[in-house]
């Protein structure tokens, strides 16, 4: 157990501790105990905390609870004193009597409390109180007890189930001094069916599986680990490590003695890793070849060829508007068009394909400027070429791809801002400062002042473009008159009599030239009027708040957790600052950031879950390979193909989805490959391939027919429900599947990653087993079934085509005997074979990527 | 006239407390709870929305003796609830009075979008609780999503069914929305999978046999995982539902006999409230009806306002009764809530021509009837022009914690976000409405 230790960090401190594995029994440490002359910030506050007054449903809230009010986890104890002392006619605290102060007679449920009886009489937390009460109630200096760091040991422990062991909370003050705050500390479990903890400290083994435990001083966090092995019935098996990160893995289910399964079977995993990163099913052709072939390394061939194909930026790029998410609302006119939202898409496929380094893609997007440098004439060209493509309905939206930098991001509404800061640091840096805004983050370690101050790196964005000059307007308003009044008179000489057809289709088609360039202009005036304007504004404002809580601002630039305010030079861009701290080789959040999400994509789950909470309070699982991962993605300079590739070529990724007897039980440390559903459009895509079977998208979606799903951006045109005012109208088909199946709305009023459903439902088994088209899809002449019975006339031939299809593999013996039993049976062969597709996209199997 | 209900007996949410109020908030004995959900008094809920605000001084709060204005171009008629009058539109209502309770004193003030007809306003009826769009409330669900969650119905029937768009999004996810017929829509997705041309039928009948039949020989991911399991669940009640006639059947309304069909009235939404009791009676725990969209219930001034309201509230007292009839004939009516209300009530005085009035968020009528809710009650009053609510104020909390009790669910309990932060069900305190519970 100690060599598995020596791997981790923080092992040291456990070896000092003597930390080993606990089989039975606990440690010798003394219970915990309380000062005989408690301060009131240092004891008192705290022990309101352990009793439960001050948190949000008792006296913590806004409001306070039946007239007294603390505030929420005793963050102002100057406040709570002043309270205490002052309020209520001062019976609060009684100096004569102090076993009579209400405070002690309502916490003790001498007197009714609609909280509840909290402390006993004449116990020690009792005493505690009365004594301070009996001092005089003394606040004492608040700056000689501010907290300046917190600790839990043992940090890490191995458990076995039914022994337990003691925590211990250090504080260290400002002061300088250090106290053991044990017993004004409240703990927790985060799995109470690994570990449980009581208040008193004490940690049980309960069943297998590692656990965080938490523990709170005043309203600060502090984290350590529990590991409870299983019986270690069998030797662990023999396995080859593929990189690092197989040995962090192994060695933890090593010490939780649960076997890792089998390494997949190839046709299993071409599925799924074309699945995951092309969003595609592999067709028959390459399921076959990828089978015969014998080279030993075919594996890495492959991932390589498939990370440099098309797909997997499109995917990607899919992946980021996910996170990023381009659309805004639905009545929001300007974003809900599909052209911008999809140049915001095709800018990221571009960078994808380029394979631009992950910190210089955040910084073209945050730093972003409209013009970027260049002149005028230079923009107004741009802007001409995109209004010539809007106008057309381009498919093929080239000229914003070919941007530096993605302004898009800065002209969504609340882009920047306190809102638009929630965003970023939710995107970039996986955090969730939403419950800041109003008020200290109840259940993180973020005040508002921390996103406040934060903020005001991004509160310097101009937006609004260029308006025309009434001069230029009047010019413009009376072109546009005469290019109708043109149209109108060529429509009108083609419509007359004596016309001859060809001269008339001239007319018509010289009618139709002109009035696209009456709706470029138009749009190049929009454009113009709204493309032009992201850029540093030369004004200073800052961050505010108000909310029903009250006001709050900030006036001082902070990064996120760090403890001094910085000061931009007068003409530099403040975002400029955040990127310079994103790329700081030690920065907490950013690479884990991206690396946790990816891993997740690939793993099921992040090192972190959920994989956008990067809070202190949610711990990793594997905080090493965490940290090794972060380390070779800066290492390999952001290189995000070196961080999809690595964790592919891995055993961990390449197991089987079986679990076997000893691992049942585990879910977050990788024994097996963890199932999913496929993706709404994955599975969209996957339907198309498998019934032969495409799209066809509305002229506003500025997408070719026959796109796959994967590569329609945004949100409006393939949502069923769309507003009249958009002029959208609902795409065909895969809109319906695509909301069924949870397709994320990429709405940023709605920031979290889980926006994505991957979440079964009933009326997803009614649409596989019933939906119309999707029976259209099946029975279609022109389609997958129909080209099957055409081609091959052997029975046992056409179900191997379907499988192949479908599920991607052949039949076994069983499945070949029963569907062609059912073939024999069928009164056509084709009615035969749309059975057999029909039933096997109604499996888990193609429904899910195993 | 207010009918004070001295037979309650039920231990109130603060007795609640005293009992079990050994730990934290929230927290009350176990087996209390557990009684009560084990045989609620409501086991099923039919939701008819008047969205738009219906006009409380024309239909269940009459003002004969204020000003010709205020007391607006309908009389009052007498019903059998004794002190009771309602609009001469609603002649149905006003024999049925024996059924229902009418609360005059709930309303959302101080809510999100109060007195306008954002989503807000809706979602506070809706939802018992504050779901703002633009700030980060949680999507709170519909009453509807919270007993499919709680309380799921039988395997072969979809938990919460809606007639019209409602937003179905909510915190607790996809599985828990409710399922929307389109009637009138020929080409519904929903219906045309459920209730598919005979000729699919066969097809779909042999397709499901052969999916049954191939289980045993279809190589088999790993059934004890979670996401199998419940894969496995959801498919198995798609079969179940296409395969039971009991959801087709209920939804196809030419099964029902004419003579029991024109009771509802003639109007598509007349059928909604029909569809509505024959799902109920097919065991679907709710149905939403949207009774004229999202602001039919609309009625400022104009050439036509006059006789929109007369449309409106005539369909409205003949589809509502016939319901309540219909339930109680089946015995359904004792364990079915039934809810008829809007998001605001309208002004005392006309907007502009005779039978239009303004949006009004101060006082408003809403009806409520069976699953332990009093027959023949008023519970309230407003002032002599129905402005303002003069006693029994409650809010929508207290309304919904009201059905929850009633469903015998704790309004309490934490259910939790995708992000996992724990939502009450409710989220405010706030009273029971006693005075309307039998």
């Amino acid at each position: 157990m100690i060599r598995t230790c020596l791997s981790w960090t923080g092992s040291l401190f456990a070896l000092l501790l003597g930390a080993g594995e606990i089989v039975a029994g606990e440690s010798n440490l003394p219970a915990p105990s309380l000062p005989s002359e408690p301060l009131f910030s240092r004891h008192i506050v705290p022990l309101f905390g352990r009793l439960g007054c001050n948190a949000g449903a008792c006296h913590g809230a806004v409001q306070g609870k039946n007239g007294f009010r603390l505030s929420l986890f005793g963050a102002d104890p100057a406040s709570d004193h002043e309270r205490l002392r002052r309020e209520f006619g001062g019976r609060r605290l009684n100096f004569t009597d102090p076993a009579q102060s209400l405070l002690l007679l309502k916490a003790t449920g001498q007197v009714p409390h609609e909280g509840g009886k909290r402390l006993l009489v004449g116990g020690a937390e009792y005493q505690s109180i009365l004594g301070w009460i009996a001092r005089g109630a003394p606040l004492d200096p608040l700056d000689k007890s501010k907290l300046t760091g917190l600790l839990l040991t043992p940090e890490q422990q191995t458990l076995r189930p039914g022994a337990s062991y003691r925590l211990q909370v250090l504080a260290t003050f400002a002061d300088g001094s250090q106290e053991d705050v044990t017993a004004l500390s409240t703990f927790e479990s985060r799995d109470g069916a690994v570990a449980t903890v009581s208040l008193e400290a004490h940690v049980q083994g309960m069943g297998p599986g590692s656990a965080a435990l938490l523990a709170r001083f005043r309203g600060q966090p502090v984290v350590s680990r529990v590991f409870v092995p299983a019986e270690a019935k069998a030797a662990f098996p023999e396995v080859k490590e593929h990189n690092f990160i197989d040995r962090h893995v192994l060695d933890r289910l090593r010490q939780l003695h649960w076997h890792p399964a089998e390494l997949c079977d190839d046709v299993t995993f071409l599925r799924r890793v074309s699945l995951d990163v092309t969003g595609a099913l592999p067709p028959p052709d390459e399921i076959r070849a990828y089978s015969a072939d014998r080279r030993a390394d075919k594996r890495n061939r492959k991932i390589d060829e498939l990370l440099s194909r098309p797909d997997h930026a499109a995917l990607w790029a899919t992946k980021f508007c996910d996170i990023l998410k381009p659309h805004y609302r639905e009545d929001d006119r300007f974003f809900s068009e599909g052209a911008q939202v999809r140049r915001f898409y095709e800018w990221f496929r571009t960078r994808l394909q380029e394979n631009v380094p992950y910190d210089q893609i955040v910084e073209r997007i945050l730093t972003a400027t409209s013009a970027e440098g260049r002149t005028k004439d230079e923009v107004l060209k741009e802007l001409e070429a995109m209004a010539l493509e809007d106008a057309a309905f381009s498919t093929d939206l080239k000229a914003y791809a070919s941007r530096r930098t993605l302004d898009l991001y800065w002209l969504r509404p609340n882009a920047g801002g306190v809102p638009g800061t929630i965003q970023i640091a939710h995107a970039f840096l996986g955090l969730r400062l939403q419950c800041a805004e109003c008020h200290r983050h109840p259940t993180d370690v973020w005040q508002q002042d921390d996103l406040l101050s934060f903020a005001n790196f991004f509160m310097r964005v101009g937006r609004g473009g260029e308006k025309p000059s009434p001069a230029e307007q009047k010019q413009q308003a009376e072109e546009t008159k005469k290019l109708t009044e043109q149209v109108k008179k060529l429509r009108d000489q083609a419509k007359a009599k004596d016309v001859a057809k060809d001269e008339s289709d001239r007319l018509l088609a010289e009618a139709a030239d002109l009035e696209k360039k009456a709706g470029m202009a138009a749009r190049f005036n929009y454009l113009r009027s709204t493309f032009t304007g992201v850029a540093p504004a030369a004004r200073a404002s800052f961050a505010s708040v108000s909310s029903s809580l009250g006001k709050a601002d900030s006036k001082t630039f902070r990064l996120l957790g760090a403890a001094t305010a910085v000061t931009p030079a007068p003409d530099q861009d403040p975002r400029e600052l955040v990127v310079a701290w994103m790329r700081k080789t030690d920065n907490p959040y950013f690479a884990k950031a991206i690396v946790n999400r990816v891993w997740a994509h690939y793993m099921g789950r992040g090192i972190v879950d959920p994989p956008d909470d990067l809070s202190p309070l949610n711990p990793p699982t594997h905080p090493e390979l965490l940290d090794e991962l972060c380390r070779g993605f800066i290492a390999s300079k952001y290189d995000l193909k070196w961080l999809h590739r690595t964790i592919l070529v891995s055993r961990t990724y390449q197991q089987s989805s079986q679990a076997n007897a000893s691992s049942r039980a585990d879910a977050a440390h990788y024994s097996r490959f963890a199932l999913r559903r496929l993706p709404a459009e994955v599975l969209v895509d996957a339907i198309n391939h498998a019934t032969g079977g495409s799209e066809t998208y509305p002229a506003v979606a500025y997408v070719p027919p026959g796109t796959r799903a994967i590569e329609v951006p945004g949100d409006a045109i393939v949502r069923s429900r769309v507003p009249a005012s958009t002029g959208i109208q609902a795409a065909a088909t895969s809109g319906y599947a695509l909301e069924l199946f949870g397709r994320p709305r990429r709405d940023s009023s709605n920031l979290c990653d889980c926006d994505r459903e991957g979440a079964p439902s009933l009326v997803q088994g009614l649409y596989l087993a019933a939906f119309p088209d999707l029976l259209r899809k099946v029975g279609n002449p022109q389609g997958r079934a129909a080209q099957i019975v055409k081609d091959h006339a052997d029975d046992a031939r056409r179900i191997e085509e379907v499988f192949l299809w479908t599920l991607a593999r052949l039949p076994t013996a069983s499945e070949q005997r029963f569907f062609r039993e059912h073939l024999q049976k069928s009164p056509s062969g084709q009615q035969g074979v749309e059975d057999v597709l029909w039933l096997l996209l109604n499996t888990r199997e193609f429904l899910l990527n195993h | 006239m207010r009918h004070g209900c001295t037979s309650f007996q039920n231990l109130t949410r603060r007795d609640f407390f005293r009992i079990g109020g050994v730990g934290l908030f929230g927290l009350s004995t176990p087996s209390l709870l557990e009684a009560r959900a084990a045989n609620p008094r409501a086991r099923q809920m039919i939701i008819l929305w008047l969205g738009g605000g219906p006009p409380h001084i024309d239909m269940f709060d009459m003002k004969p003796d204020a000003p010709a204005e205020v007391r607006g171009p309908w009389k009052p008629i007498g019903t059998k609830l004794q002190g009771l009058q309602v609009s001469e539109l609603m002649p149905n209502l006003a024999r049925s009075a024996d059924k229902y309770t009418v609360l005059r004193s709930v309303n959302a003030k101080g809510y999100p979008d109060e007195g306008q007809h954002g989503a807000g306003a809706a979602w506070s009826w809706l939802t018992a609780n504050r779901r703002d769009r633009r700030s980060n409330s949680p999507k709170f669900p519909a009453y509807g999503s919270v007993l499919a969650k709680v309380r799921p119905g039988p395997a072969d029937l979809p938990g919460f069914v809606t007639f019209g768009d409602i937003g179905r999004e909510s915190y607790l996810g996809p599985a828990y929305e409710p399922i929307e017929f389109k009637l009138d829509d020929p080409a519904d997705r929903l219906t045309t999978m459920l209730a598919p041309a005979p000729m699919d039928i066969t097809a779909l009948d042999r397709r499901t046999e052969l999916l049954k039949s191939a289980e045993q020989h279809l190589r088999r991911l790993d059934k004890e995982e979670p996401l199998i399991a419940g894969l496995d669940r959801f498919q198995q009640q798609a079969v179940d539902l296409l395969r039971s006639p009991k959801l087709r059947e209920a939804i196809d309304l030419k099964r029902e006999p004419t003579k029991s069909a024109e009771r509802y009235g003639k109007g598509a939404q007349c059928r909604r409230v029909l569809a509505a009791r024959r799902l109920i009676e097919a065991g679907v725990p709710c149905v939403h009806v949207q009774f004229h969209g999202f602001i039919g219930w609309d009625f400022h001034g104009g050439q036509g306002t006059f006789a929109k309201a007369v449309q409106l509230i005539s369909e409205f007292d003949t589809a509502c009764a016939a319901l309540l009839e219909d339930l109680e004939q089946r015995g359904l009516l004792d364990s079915t809530i039934v809810y008829a209300g809007g998001e605001m009530g309208r002004s005392p005085k006309p907007e502009s021509t005779v039978g239009s009035r303004n949006h009004w968020n101060d006082a408003q009528s809403i009806l409520v009837a069976g699953g332990g809710f009093r027959r023949g009650c008023v519970v309230g009053a407003t002032d002599k022009n129905g402005a303002y609510v003069t006693d029994k104020h409650y809010t929508v909390a207290s309304l919904g914690r009201t059905f929850y009790e009633l469903l015998g669910i704790d309004a309490d309990q934490e259910l939790y976000t995708p992000d996992k932060r724990p939502v009450k069900i409710v989220g405010e305190d706030a009273p029971l409405i006693q005075e309307a519970l039998a």
